[in-house]
């Protein structure tokens, strides 16, 4: 851009310059002309007949004049037809210097803009020269409208930067057009990359040209290599669980029928090591989780799973669970992490309510954020204890089996998923557990 | 009372065993998956307690093999395994109750007892409806042999459907039917519930009777019972 409003500057210049010296050419030919052929007979100027025919009309824009200096400034002696006063003209200025700049210069041409005797601007040229037969010098000068030349040079920097204008506008037009033309395919792959992120999709699908194609194949092959990694840490952290945990309940169901001091360190050993392994589990699948992206479950399927199974487990106290769910709602997360929330909760439900449990799953006002709600018609928990729950290792119940820890975990699992966990009266008469979970984008 | 107890660890076996014969049972041991479903096809078990981390055959093979073979012995799984994942594998296998290892032996035995009080409690004979099948005794459903995954409202559901099977049957029949006196009753989700029905036993076998209600029919071709 801005080399061509140089370019402009620079053309109009030359221009202008080529057309006023040209101009000039043309005035001081005349004033050496005049210069030439006047001379002087018994002290007195004579001034040619015809320098230019242009300057006998009067008025016509060209002008010649002989002047004579004096200390008052220039004295006109011969003017031009065309400056004649009868004829409404006036004789010329002087050079801006005055007469000592002429002076200063004997011989050489002076230029200088004036007004002529029509009042249009002019291009004027004086020249200092002593005749021969005349000890005073004589200014000899010509003037010529300049309007035409101006006028030219106006029209041609209208000219230029009408052109440089279109030349600029299509060369914008034209790289605009070709960046996003040929750029687009980024920003496909930018969008594609951030509904992956956001848990849309969980590859890139679309067909990219070949130049971009092996970028996304190669992306693809990343998430593809992610999720192999967070699979094989899980199945690393299973078998740790499988191996550890059949010793560790070997010694406890054989340190739990003696009663003696070697019994007795046994136990408790073996019960901090339950809880160690525990914990370090559920941290290896906290950093398993952390790395895989895209992941959606869909939330009916992981309630219905999980009601099946806990009503056949729970089918001697015959506890109903009355599930809905918000059609394709899914949850922006793993699933082994939904059932993990899903199955605690409605576990601790199925075990402290009566025979009812309602869950219900819903998207939030709150955009990208779905809430479940599970509620059992049992005995409920005191406020006071609401909060004691979720964290960790504490037991609802000491007499119920398990290892009490269901709620921390879900406690723990919507919190690495930026959600929450809170605990409510329910309408039924129980315990209401609501869980804030991310929600996948439809 | 016969248990089959499938576990490969020696000392948990052991252990389990006596704690098993103290309680009444007759325990037979099985170490690997092979053992285990040559006995548990061969023997009539009145219940099984099955270990998931087996040699040779895992765990859930075994089970999905029995459940193939129309064994209905209720099974309970032992898991080291906690994940809701690992358990949710082997319901869908045709588990009937788990345990996660460790465990308290008392609990085994509890748990023991209450599959087989289950398992006692119903003696009416399986309902069929073209490829649909439901066997009231084990609880279960399936459609083209297909074992069915069914919440108990949705089995109930398919249980009073199948009894009535070719009758429209009006929402308010369907509503007091399924609920408990106390339950709000919504007639608005029986809807819901046959909406999920059909997407687990195919959209065509249950016909809504406009105004009237629904009737479940053989698909066209399948032999009428």
């Amino acid at each position: 851009m801005a080399a061509l409003i140089g370019a402009g500057l620079a053309l109009n210049m030359f221009y202008r310059q080529t057309a006023v010296a040209r101009f000039e050419l043309d005035v001081r030919e005349v004033a050496e002309g005049l210069l030439a052929r006047t001379q002087v007979k018994e002290g007195e100027v004579v001034a040619p007949l015809l320098i230019d025919a242009r300057a006998t009309r009067a008025l016509s824009g060209r002008y010649w004049q002989i002047s004579e200096p004096t200390p008052e400034g220039l004295r006109p002696i011969k003017l031009s037809e065309s400056l004649s006063p009868e004829k409404g003209g006036a004789p010329l200025a002087g050079p801006p210097g005055g007469v000592g700049a002429l002076l200063e210069r004997p011989g050489r041409p002076l230029f200088y803009n004036t007004v002529g005797a029509a009042g249009e601007p002019v291009r004027a040229v004086a020249i200092l020269s002593i005749l021969p037969g005349r000890t005073e010098p004589l200014v000899f000068m010509a003037a010529q409208d300049r309007s035409p030349i101006d006028r030219d040079a106006r029209r041609f920097a209208e000219l230029t930067a009408l052109l440089l204008l279109l030349v600029g506008g299509g060369l914008v037009a034209a790289v605009f057009f070709q960046v996003s033309i040929g750029l687009s395919p980024l920003f496909q792959l930018g969008r594609e990359i951030s509904d992956v992120r956001k848990g849309k999709s969980q590859r890139l699908t679309s067909v990219y040209p070949i130049e971009v194609q092996p970028l996304a194949a190669e992306l693809n092959a990343l998430l593809d290599h992610n999720q192999e990694v967070v699979d094989r840490q899980r199945t690393h952290v299973g078998n740790l669980a499988h191996a550890l945990k059949t010793p560790l309940s070997v010694m406890l169901t054989e340190a739990g029928a003696e009663q003696n001091a070697l019994a007795d360190v046994v136990r408790r050993q073996a019960t901090i090591m339950r809880g160690q392994v525990d914990h370090h589990l559920r941290r290896a699948r906290a950093a398993a989780r952390s790395q895989s992206a895209g992941e959606r479950t869909p939330v009916d399927e992981v309630l219905d799973e999980m009601s099946v199974m806990l009503e056949r487990v729970f089918q001697e106290k015959g506890v109903e669970i009355d599930w809905r769910a918000d059609d394709d709602l899914c949850f922006r997360g793993e699933r082994q992490d939904l059932q993990e929330i899903v199955g605690n909760v409605l576990e601790n439900a199925c075990k402290y309510g009566g025979k009812h449990v309602r869950a219900i799953a819903s998207l939030t006002s709150e955009p990208g954020k779905l809430r479940l709600i599970v509620e059992d018609d049992g005995p409920g928990l005191p406020a006071e204890r609401r909060e004691e729950v979720l964290k960790r290792g504490s037991r609802l119940d000491e007499s119920e089996p398990g290892s009490g820890l269901g709620l921390s975990i879900v406690d723990e699992l919507a919190r690495a998923y930026g959600g929450a966990v809170w605990l409510e009266r329910s309408d039924l008469g129980g315990l209401r557990v609501v869980v804030d979970l991310p929600a996948a984008e439809v | 009372m016969r248990v089959l107890l499938v576990e490969d660890d020696p000392d948990l076996s052991r252990q389990l065993k006596a704690a098993l014969s103290d309680a009444g049972y007759a325990v037979d041991h099985a170490a690997d998956g092979e053992e285990a479903h040559f006995l548990g096809d061969t023997e009539p078990y009145d219940v099984i307690v099955l270990d998931l981390g087996l040699p040779k055959i895992d765990g859930v093979s075994v089970l999905e093999r029995w459940r193939r073979e129309q064994k209905t012995t209720p099974v309970l799984i032992l898991t080291a395994r906690g994940a809701w994942s690992d358990k949710v594998a082997g319901f869908d296998a045709g588990a009937d109750d788990y345990l996660t290892k460790p465990f308290h032996t008392e609990e085994l035995l509890a748990r023991l007892r209450a599959l087989l009080r289950r398992a006692a409690g119903h003696a009416t004979p399986a309902l069929s409806c073209g490829g649909l099948r439901l066997d009231p005794r084990a609880a279960r459903a399936s459609v083209n042999g297909e074992p069915l995954r069914l919440t108990s409202l949705e089995y109930r559901l398919l249980h009073y459907l199948m009894m009535h099977q070719g009758r429209v049957i009006s929402r308010t029949e369907l509503v007091e039917h399924l609920y408990d006196q106390d339950f709000d009753r919504d007639s608005n989700t029986i809807e819901v519930f046959v909406g999920r029905l059909r997407k687990k036993i195919g959209p065509d076998r249950i016909e809504t009777v406009r105004g009237l209600g629904y009737r479940l029919t053989p698909l066209e071709g399948e032999p009428v019972d």
